[in-house]
């Protein structure tokens, strides 16, 4: 497999690490940023296939929605799946079509299905 | 709840300023005719019946006076809403009756003045309700036209104005009539005026209250999206460890240690489905108008993507999922109401059914309604038991044996979906052989409905 590298985005350490190892189990080179701007330089560096990147930020909850637009922007053809706990969409500070990522996922989710959406787009 | 019992407090608050405003407006009234008595008295010279008019100017003094004191003194202007009550009620029939003996003794329908029981009747009708001010005004005109007819049959005597028998010109006549008119439309238009604004003030009042009400529950529906992050977010990180340890990522396993985990985990995806209920429930309960914008959805894969949450729980106990619904069908709803309906359905039918049986999901449409009907093999539902089902925080005995977690909210959830969906919903069930939810969802609703979800 020769696209495999995966760049997760998320704010907290224990997603990072538990979806981390269970998708490097899967065979996926994993690579974590506990910030949104560690997470974009890192685009540059590692040059991911993939990114999970995680939508709500505690400091500025539309963080992470920005941050997608963001990268759309620079690298179009970089699938983004934005994550997030809250599984409602009246919930939402947003409009869930304005968000430029390929799919929207909610936590807690299970790494078979993960796995599977992952491969649709590698 | 809260919303509502504020904006009586609003009324009440308002209710007891009126009462004060009254009792001014009869110290106002007493002075007018102790004035008029005085003037007419000591200026004209009529032969009016002084001896009964003074002692009933003195009556209405010594009301008032003990109005003012109730008021003022004891109540400190804050009545109870059952002790306004009685007190309007009080106030009105004194008002009437004072009011009433000075116009039977002036002359009763003679005089001019006697329009001044409009006054009486515009502040009833402030204040009370439309029937409780058409017997009043019904009481009112029989007194009139029984008093009337007496006077006409010589049962009781009529104190005549007499002013063209006693007085000289007949301008005295046309000038009472005057005086009597004009004060009549100056007082009508303070009145109307004075109660205008004082309903305008309420309004006001009421809006700067919702207002602040929308803001609060602005803050609280923040409050639930922030709990709902905060619960969810270690939850998944819970559920991504016992999977790592599940799939011996960080080391070999006991097979012991394994079955421990593997209950651990289980409880925490009930407590997920615990959440989930709280926070849709907090935000049905929530007083705000949450938007619940619709859209055109192809029902089958709304359907399709609710059981696929549930596939890997449903496999571990080797249950199936059977549905059908036409490819084409589409219906104009809410995504997240018709989610929240499917998955409290099925994840009540995965926890109620025994292993290895079947949860079938059908959809369909006739001619006005879309039907989507749950029907599971679990334990079922005693008859005894079913009205109570849709009750909040109703959870029957049978479902506390199975299932030891559960908020019982799931049902009432699905109910209020249902509804704000215009929709409606029963439910068929045998004990042992199990349950069947029949929701019936309005297939076109109405034009306006359509554009107000445009727009």
């Amino acid at each position: 497999m020769d696209k495999n590298r995966i760049l997760i985005i998320d704010d907290d350490q224990d997603i990072l690490e538990t979806t981390g190892s269970l998708l490097s189990y899967e065979g996926f080179e994993i690579y974590s940023a506990d910030t949104v701007e560690r997470g974009i330089e890192m685009i540059e560096e590692i040059s991911p296939h993939l990114i999970l990147l995680d939508i709500m930020f505690p400091e500025k909850k539309t963080r992470g929605f920005d941050a997608a637009n963001e990268i759309k922007e620079k690298y179009p053809d970089l699938p983004i799946f934005a994550f997030t706990a809250i599984n409602r969409e009246y919930a939402f500070d947003f409009a869930k079509e304005d968000l430029k990522a390929e799919e929207f996922i909610n936590k807690p989710v299970e790494t078979d299905k993960l796995v599977k959406l992952i491969r649709k787009y590698l | 709840m809260q919303v509502s019992s504020k904006l009586e407090s609003t009324e009440y608050t308002d209710l007891n300023k009126v009462i004060g405003w009254f009792i001014a407006l009869r110290w106002i009234a007493w002075l007018g005719v102790l004035i008029a008595l005085l003037v007419i008295n000591f200026t004209y010279h009529y032969e009016l019946s002084y001896n009964i008019l003074y002692p009933l100017n003195g009556l209405l003094f010594l009301v008032n006076l003990s109005f003012t004191i109730y008021y003022h003194v004891f109540k400190q202007r804050n009545l109870s809403r059952k002790e306004m009550g009685i007190f309007f009620n009080v106030q009105v029939c004194s008002d009437y009756t004072i009011l009433f003996l000075l116009i039977y003794y002036t002359g009763f329908l003679e005089n001019p003045f006697s329009y001044y029981f409009v006054f009486h009747i515009m502040l009833t009708s402030f204040i009370f309700s439309p029937m409780v001010v058409f017997i009043y005004v019904g009481a009112l005109v029989s007194v009139f036209i029984a008093v009337s007819l007496a006077e006409f049959y010589q049962l009781i005597p009529h104190f005549s104005l007499n002013i063209a028998a006693i007085s000289s010109s007949y301008y005295d006549l046309i000038f009472l009539r005057a005086v009597g008119l004009c004060s009549t439309l100056i007082i009508a238009a303070y009145l109307i005026n004075s109660i205008k604004i004082r309903i305008e003030e309420r309004g006001k009042k009421v809006e700067v209250e919702l207002s602040h009400y929308k803001s609060l529950d602005k803050t609280k529906s923040n409050f639930i999206l922030q709990v709902t992050h905060e619960l969810r977010g270690p939850l998944a990180a819970l559920k991504g460890y016992h999977e790592m340890i599940l799939k011996e990522i960080t080391g070999k396993i006991e097979p012991r240690t394994r079955e421990t985990l593997q209950r651990a985990s289980r409880r925490t995806e009930n407590l997920l489905t615990i959440i989930d209920e709280m926070i849709d429930f907090a935000y049905m309960k929530s007083e705000e108008e949450v938007r619940y914008d619709k859209t055109d959805i192809r029902l089958k894969a709304i359907i399709d993507y609710d059981i696929d949450l549930f596939v890997n729980r449903a496999r571990q106990r080797n249950i199936q999922f059977v549905s059908s619904c036409p490819k084409d069908l589409t219906i104009w709803a809410n995504r997240d109401l018709l989610n929240i309906i499917l998955c409290n359905l099925i994840t009540n039918a995965l926890r109620y059914s025994p292993a290895a049986k079947t949860i079938t999901i059908n959809a369909m449409e006739d001619n006005d309604r879309i039907h989507i009907l749950v029907k599971d093999e679990g334990m079922g539902i005693k008859p005894e038991e079913l009205p109570s089902i849709f009750e909040e925080f109703y959870r029957s005995q049978r479902a506390r044996e199975i299932e030891r977690d559960g908020t019982g909210l799931g049902l009432p959830i699905v109910k209020r979906a249902v509804e704000v969906l215009n929709g409606k919903i029963t439910v068929y069930s045998e004990v042992d052989k199990g349950s069947s939810f029949h929701i019936y969802l309005p297939k076109k609703n109405s034009q306006k409905d359509k554009e107000e979800g445009h727009g």
